[in-house]
């Protein structure tokens, strides 16, 4: 990115460096060098993710012992304030209704940063002794274009909310606490919101190449701490 | 960064794609350039597949200069709406195969040696279609300006001194609408597919 790319999570397909050191040579495509990442498998494209909420009462004493847990608690804890567009891309292949889900989130407390352009995917079955909710996930930065872009593309939009809370970091692990208030209706993000509940969501993830399922252990522990304040789940989203 | 202006060049009878590189290698050199490398831009187009509706297009473009970085323009027929992204969107493009397919017949790239000379960088590119020689685009940048009304004159010059008499006289119909405004690495990228779209339809016709 060049526009303000600060925040960009530039992973490590093409370095410029890569490009450099093969000097004389014909640079990679960008095709080629993605089949080679994905083929050693250093895309982080799982997530790992447990859910869980908090009253509003009880959301200082959580906030408490996350700071007390987490790594990132000189500066106090960060906050954000996002918002979410949910899309989809949908179609009907002889019967079958193909939907194509796609989320850009972007924040309004930093309105440099880069959008970010997200698909997640269906859960995995698999092991149901597994810890965690396993799901593929593709995060992309991207130019503020992107909403009008998909739009063009044939997206149409689902639903929009904003998310107003705290970040937290536990080596790997990413815990976010936030309230959720609906927007949309051709309001702005700030205009006539409506709290979802008088809850805060509270989500532990993490995002890594598949495979590394020893993190889904260390989340389980880390949300044991967290107990019994919060009970971080996987979520069945078919049953809801 | 600075501007960049792209230039069509064309190859006289007598001589093959390999040759022509090989004469302005020649001349660029002659004027004190220094090779830094190869350089690298390809661009792969999407079509939707007929259930979607009317058909749009995206293009999607890769520039060696900017490694970590996809340009994408979609084309509705009313629109253009260019796209900066990350790496990774080529992920999510094959993702979306189902809705958007390429077309792999029109993949095009541009490659060849890159040169440094003082402030400004060459780049001589030979065009390939579907890995079918094309043609030759070779691309100038001049590094310490980003408005292009402020140095045209100046890459104007430079170009008309190792291409000749190919070179316009006024700027590419790209820049025109541009010449005050500031430089993106995307407005190359637009400049490359203006010349590729060309590129590709004298394909067609053979």
């Amino acid at each position: 990115m060049h526009d303000g790319g600060k925040a960009t999570r530039v992973i490590g397909i093409r370095s410029a460096e890569q490009v450099l050191t093969k000097n004389m040579t014909t640079p990679d495509s960008a095709k080629d060098s993605l089949t080679s990442a994905l083929n050693s498998n250093i895309i982080p494209n799982r997530e790992y993710l447990l859910q869980g909420s908090v009253v509003d009462q009880y959301v200082e004493v959580l906030l408490h012992r996350l700071r007390g847990l987490c790594d990132n608690v000189d500066d106090g804890a960060e906050t954000f304030y996002d918002h979410e567009m949910c899309f989809s891309l949908c179609m009907n292949s002889s019967g079958n209704p193909l939907v194509f889900p796609l989320r850009v989130r972007r924040a309004l407390d930093a309105q440099d940063a880069p959008y970010q352009l997200r698909y997640i995917g269906q859960q995995e079955l698999g092991d149901k002794n597994r810890p965690t909710i396993v799901r593929s996930s593709i995060d992309v930065a991207c130019s503020a274009s992107i909403v009008e872009f998909l739009q063009e593309l044939g997206c149409r939009l689902d639903f929009e909310y904003t998310a107003r809370g705290y970040m937290f970091r536990k080596g790997r692990m990413k815990i976010t606490v936030s309230k959720i208030c609906k927007c949309g209706g051709g309001n702005k993000p700030g205009e006539n919101i409506e709290l979802i509940s008088q809850s805060y969501l509270v989500e532990l993830s993490v995002l890594a190449p598949s495979g590394y399922d020893a993190i889904a252990e260390d989340m389980r522990v880390f949300a044991e701490q967290l107990k019994p304040l919060v009970h971080l789940e996987k979520i069945d989203y078919k049953r809801l | 960064m600075g501007v960049t202006v792209l230039q069509q060049f064309p190859i006289v009878e007598q001589r093959t794609g390999p040759s022509t590189i090989e004469l302005l290698t020649k001349r660029i050199v002659a004027l004190g350039a220094t090779q830094q490398g190869q350089f690298l831009v390809d661009c792969e187009t999407y079509s939707s597949v007929p259930q979607l509706g009317a058909q749009k297009t995206v293009h999607v473009l890769h520039n060696s200069e900017q490694p970590a970085t996809v340009f994408s323009i979609l084309e509705t027929g009313s629109k253009t709406i260019p796209l900066i992204t990350d790496g990774l969107f080529d992920l999510l493009m094959m993702k979306m195969s189902n809705f958007y397919q390429s077309k792999k017949q029109t993949k095009v790239e541009s490659k060849g040696p890159r040169f440094e000379i003082g402030d400004f960088s060459v780049k001589l590119g030979s065009v390939a279609v579907s890995q079918n020689f094309k043609g030759i685009l070779v691309e100038v940048e001049y590094r310490p300006c980003i408005v292009p009304a402020m140095c045209w004159d100046l890459i104007r010059e430079f170009l008309q001194g190792f291409l000749g008499s190919s070179v316009s006289s006024t700027p590419p119909p790209y820049l025109q609408n541009k010449m005050q405004e500031v430089y993106t690495p995307n407005d190359t990228i637009q400049q490359y597919l203006e010349h590729f779209t060309v590129y590709r339809k004298s394909h067609f016709k053979m």
